[in-house]
């Protein structure tokens, strides 16, 4: 142990210019023999050890340099969480290259778009499925791009694309690059400068085309330094370290991923945990138990909603039993956000009879038992559901950050956490944060600011005022003066017929506390009164029906329904009675489908994309007023 | 891993039998308690069960019920593991009895025995067993369910009628009160003085043993070492072979498992549980006509796997110690309810009713040794309430023991939820 903080410390001298790859070899110089990461393969979390991983990683940026790859050349992954995500990543640095990511359910024609906007040289598809995205399109689709390299290789055997590689011969060709030019890779590494841009970000492009952000080795350092190594941030000041287990599963072309996973794996060496598919997440989670958590808040929403649906069919003793906790957790949930996420004296005793009875064994269910420190982000979250897992036990503090930034803005630091608010900015970016008078849109001015859209001069230019600051395009407002609130995006901002300026966010989320809701979407904009496009929940509300006796054959079955608009009728009331008047949703129709990526309805990140869904739905919306 | 016993990072680690440390400690501890309990010891003696266990009454019966494990866990992996029906497990019993008094026997004028020490005619017996149970695979292989069987029920007659043939009593004794069967002692070779044995009182480390107290502690030994056995054998590549033919013989050797060799090995391991069991059984008892290895024996054999559950080595140990140590127990309390009568009370009002004590009594229960027609004696009540426990296991709880045990652990497993 006293090895391991030791090594910490030497990390903090010599990284002050480091990339992540030389942050990686430190860690498999100094404990070559801990556990990396874990993946689970055929049901057994297959361990990684640092030497391991960075055996691979430097094998990889061998063979990337056997491709040709040069300083500043693009190489795109397209795949789910595993671990040779994260190590071409790594690799791709190491070589001084550029990562970039694509999301999994990217369909063919953005990954045509993303992969030509930003001229990607080598493309990594994780199999068939998404080699076929490339290699349905023709040949000369995609002028930059010199080799595919597959990592499933069943389903390969006919394609005779001279363009396939597979991973094995990939690193094989590594291998044999390193015979014939040893430390090459090390003076790429070592020739890093803090300029460099590792890696390309696309946003996910609620509005227009997805733009690729810009991050450099030193956003990336100031990201870690500020974020990872913040001790105020973490429960009594214990920062992420060797011990900590992490579970990675969104998409880690992500900045919130990024951060978490393979940015916290370089500067902390947590163990990585690559679940074996995405809806295995709960499976994943019941058995690493991890100690760090960062969740959307579709996720927390997910949790919580299971808690209260499973709970209700539990039988009779357990449902009383768990009724009577809620009831308690609900209690200490609300004395603790009064004291600022702090126990008092009568909820640590309320907890201690509850941990016994029902917590624990609820926080092991959820896969939470261990967890030290959770954080939601990336959307706005409805703070009843906050409120819950502070109930629980377990603080879930709110952060704030975007891509532009590298995750870089506001955060909830321990024991001064303001439910409803996105937190305080970090200390070390006072100076660099501020609310603009006129709009009240947030701006940033740090080292972690992004160096711009890539090949986007003219959108990099409007995305900073004339004085240098970073606009981030949410409307905030100042909570007791230190904390910030974020009203809502200001494109989103809803001005009614009235006159009246409405953030249809907040009651959207208010909203999706009902576990029978899925997505919702306030409209308003120049309208008399407000009303809501609804997506329900098939697995809640189907069950719903089976127990009311209700028959259904679909999901559109499903919506038709005049109980089901009943169920969802209820939630609307009661989010209704939270809001003034003319926040009130009057009329509400249910989505006839469930929303899909592919569909253009959601972005990659499964939020809603405002435009197309008025277009697409432009009927029901008519029909409300 | 410390907090996480559902992390598993090999296969290993998976297929271990205690995953946590919790359960370990039990096992220790459960093991530990086994060992001491025949002993007067201060503080155990004066918790309520083990007090009663550590009575020499019952060593005995426990014994048995030892004995039973070891024959139990032999019919479990070829009926619960690897899903071939047999009846005849009490011809393997009686051939492994045979073999080691064969071996380990007194020659007298009458029946064969060469007097050769415990560590010979025991394995001798299982190993006998085994030959017989790979002589008669071939056959078995062959047929499923019923068919098979009806043939393995054909064995425990054949098995009888042999011991009463002329060239079977050399083996078997006279049909009516059998031979003797060596003792449990440990020697080094035939006639040298044992080095442990079961037949006399004695001194082991600072206890005072006497036979009883030997004979149990020595059988729990050999039991445990079987248990864990037939634990490993089933978390084995063997033990998954035999359960892919359990659950469809077709797509097992579709998937490369050869069922000929895996049947034949599971007939093959049966019979030498089987074998041993046998041996030690009529050691245990010491004097046995032939007709005791009868179709009785094989039914209550498969009553023990239907009670305590089908396939688990847990389950089969649980069934033995209801099957076996049960009708004691009826035995007892009908003991107990009848000195009640005599005081006053409510448990005397309701021992009254339940019991029969002489004519103009009209209780169900009839305290005399020898009652025919109703009302039925403890003896008869026994075999009723045996009926009744398979119907219901069958019918209500097919995990048997076993699966009331997994529900009250998945109960708490799921606690606060119920999925």
């Amino acid at each position: 142990m006293a090895l391991a903080t030791r090594g910490t410390e030497q990390s903090d001298r010599q990284a002050s210019s480091a990339t992540i790859a030389s942050r990686a070899r430190h860690w498999a110089l100094t404990t070559p023999d801990k556990v990396a990461m874990r993946q689970k393969d055929f049901g057994i979390w297959q361990e990684t050890t640092w030497h391991e991983v960075w055996d691979m990683v430097e094998t990889a940026a061998y063979g990337l340099l056997a491709l040709g790859v040069d300083v500043g050349d693009r190489v795109s992954i397209h795949s789910e969480d595993r671990r040779e995500w994260v190590i071409l990543d790594l690799a791709t640095v190491a070589v001084r290259g550029v990562t970039v990511g694509l999301y999994p359910t990217n369909p063919s024609a953005e990954v045509e778009y993303t992969l030509n906007d930003c001229g990607s040289a080598v493309h990594l598809a994780e199999d068939q499925e998404q080699a076929d995205k490339v290699l349905d399109l023709a040949g000369d689709a995609f002028p930059s791009l010199r080799r595919i390299i597959y990592l499933e290789p069943r389903g390969f055997a006919d394609y005779d694309d001279p363009r396939l590689l597979a991973w094995e011969e990939f690193l094989e060709m590594g291998r044999r690059h390193r015979e014939t030019n040893p430390g090459e890779v090390d003076a790429r590494t070592v020739s890093a400068e803090p300029g460099d841009v590792m890696t390309l970000v696309y946003t996910s492009g609620t509005t227009g085309p997805p733009k690729g952000a810009m991050l450099t080795n030193a956003n990336c350092d100031f990201a870690i330094e500020t974020i990872i190594k913040n001790k105020a941030r973490m429960p009594a000041g214990r920062l992420p370290g060797p011990d900590d287990e992490v579970v990675t599963y969104l998409p880690l072309c992500h900045v919130a991923e990024r951060v978490f996973s393979t940015w916290h794996l370089v500067a902390a060496s947590p163990v990585l945990n690559f679940a074996e598919s995405a809806d295995q997440v709960n499976i994943a989670l019941r058995e690493v138990q991890p100690t760090l958590f960062f969740a959307v808040p579709r996720i927390w929403e997910k949790l919580h909603a299971g808690v209260l649906i499973r709970g209700a069919d539990a039988s009779w003793f357990k449902r009383f039993m768990l009724d009577r906790a809620l009831a308690v957790a609900g209690w200490i949930g609300r004395r603790r956000v009064e004291n600022l996420g702090n126990w008092t004296a009568a909820t640590r005793v309320a907890y201690a009879i509850g941990w016994v009875l029902v917590f624990r064994a609820l926080r092991e269910r959820l896969g939470l038992r261990h967890c030290r420190y959770a954080a939601s982000g990336a959307a706005p979250i409805a703070p009843e559901v906050l409120e819950f897992f502070i109930g629980i036990g377990l603080n879930v503090y709110e952060l704030y950050g975007m891509t532009e930034n590298a995750a870089v803005a506001t955060a909830n630091l321990h024991g001064r956490m303001k439910l409803g608010t996105v937190g305080e900015p970090y200390p070390e970016i006072a100076d660099g944060f501020r609310i603009d008078d006129e709009t009240g849109e947030i701006q940033v001015r740090h080292e972690g600011v992004f160096a711009g859209y890539w090949g986007k001069p003219a959108q990099t230019a409007e995305t900073f005022t004339d004085d240098g600051w970073l606009k981030t395009g949410d409307v905030g407002e100042w909570v007791d003066g230190t904390h910030v609130r974020i009203v809502d995006r200001i494109k989103h901002i809803i001005i009614t017929s009235g006159g009246k300026n409405i953030s249809p966010s907040e009651i959207e989320n208010t909203l999706k506390t009902s576990p029978y809701v899925n997505e919702a979407m306030v409209i308003g904009d120049g309208r008399k009164y407000l009303s809501a496009l609804i997506a329900i929940e098939l697995d809640t509300v189907g069950n719903w029906c089976l127990k009311q006796g209700i028959p259904y054959t679909t999901y559109r079955d499903l919506t038709e329904k005049e109980e089901v608009v009943q169920l969802v009728q209820q939630a609307v009331d009661r989010t209704n009675g939270k809001f003034a008047t003319v926040e009130g949703i009057k009329e509400f129709r249910l989505i006839p489908k469930e929303l899909d990526h592919e569909d253009g309805e959601l972005t990659a990140t499964q939020k809603v994309k405002r435009s197309a869904m008025e277009d697409t739905y432009r009927d029901l919306v008519e029909s409300m007023y | 891993m410390l907090g996480r016993p559902n992390l598993y990072t090999s296969y290993a680690g998976e297929s271990r039998i205690f995953t946590t440390t919790t359960q370990k400690v039990v096992a220790a501890i459960v093991i530990v308690v086994l060992f001491l309990m025949p002993f007067e010891l201060p503080v155990i003696n004066q918790i309520p069960f083990i007090r009663f266990l550590g009575d020499n009454d019952y060593l005995r019966p426990v014994s048995t019920a030892l004995v039973y494990i070891i024959a139990a866990l032999g019919l479990n992996l070829l009926v619960g593991v690897a899903g071939q029906v047999s009846l005849g497990h009490a011809f393997f019993m009686g051939a492994g009895a045979y073999a080691g008094a064969f071996l380990g026997g007194q020659a007298t004028s009458t029946v064969y025995g060469h007097g050769l020490p415990i560590w010979i005619w025991l394995p001798g017996a299982g190993v006998t067993a085994a030959l017989i149970g790979i002589l008669i695979a071939p056959v078995a292989v062959r047929l499923r369910g019923l068919y098979l069987a009806i043939v393995t029920l054909g064995l425990v007659f054949i098995g009888i009628h042999m011991g009463n043939m002329d060239w079977g009593r050399r083996f078997a004794g006279d049909p009516g009160l059998g031979r003797d069967f060596p003792p449990i002692e440990f020697a080094l070779w035939k006639g040298q003085e044992p080095l442990v044995t079961a037949a006399d009182d004695g001194r082991w480390l600072w206890f005072d043993v006497n036979q009883a107290e030997k004979t149990y502690l020595i059988l729990l030994a050999l039991t445990l070492v079987m248990v864990l056995v037939a634990k490993n054998l089933s978390r084995s590549r063997t033990g998954r072979a035999l359960q892919a033919i359990r659950d469809r013989d077709v797509a097992a050797e579709v998937m490369g498992i050869p069922e000929f060799k895996y049947k034949l090995m599971a007939f093959a391991i049966s019979s030498f549980f089987a074998g041993v069991g046998g041996a030690l059984f009529a050691s245990l008892v010491g004097k046995l006509p032939a007709s005791q290895w009868n179709l009785f024996l094989s039914v209550e054999f498969v009553a023990i796997l239907l009670i305590g559950g089908v396939g688990t080595v847990s389950g089969t140990i649980l069934g033995t110690i209801f099957v076996v140590l049960g009708p004691r127990i009826i035995e007892e309390v009908t003991r107990w309810l009848d000195r009640q009568t005599e005081a006053e009370g409510p448990v005397a009002t309701v021992a009254e009713g339940v019991l029969t004590e002489g004519p103009g009594d009209f209780g169900p229960v009839s305290v005399a040794t020898q009652s025919p027609g109703w009302p039925l004696n403890v003896f008869d009540w026994n075999v009723v309430i045996y009926g009744l426990l398979i119907i219901v296991f069958l019918i209500f709880e097919p995990l048997g023991l076993y699966g009331i045990w997994l529900s009250i652990k998945s109960y708490f497993q799921r606690w606060p939820f119920s999925y």
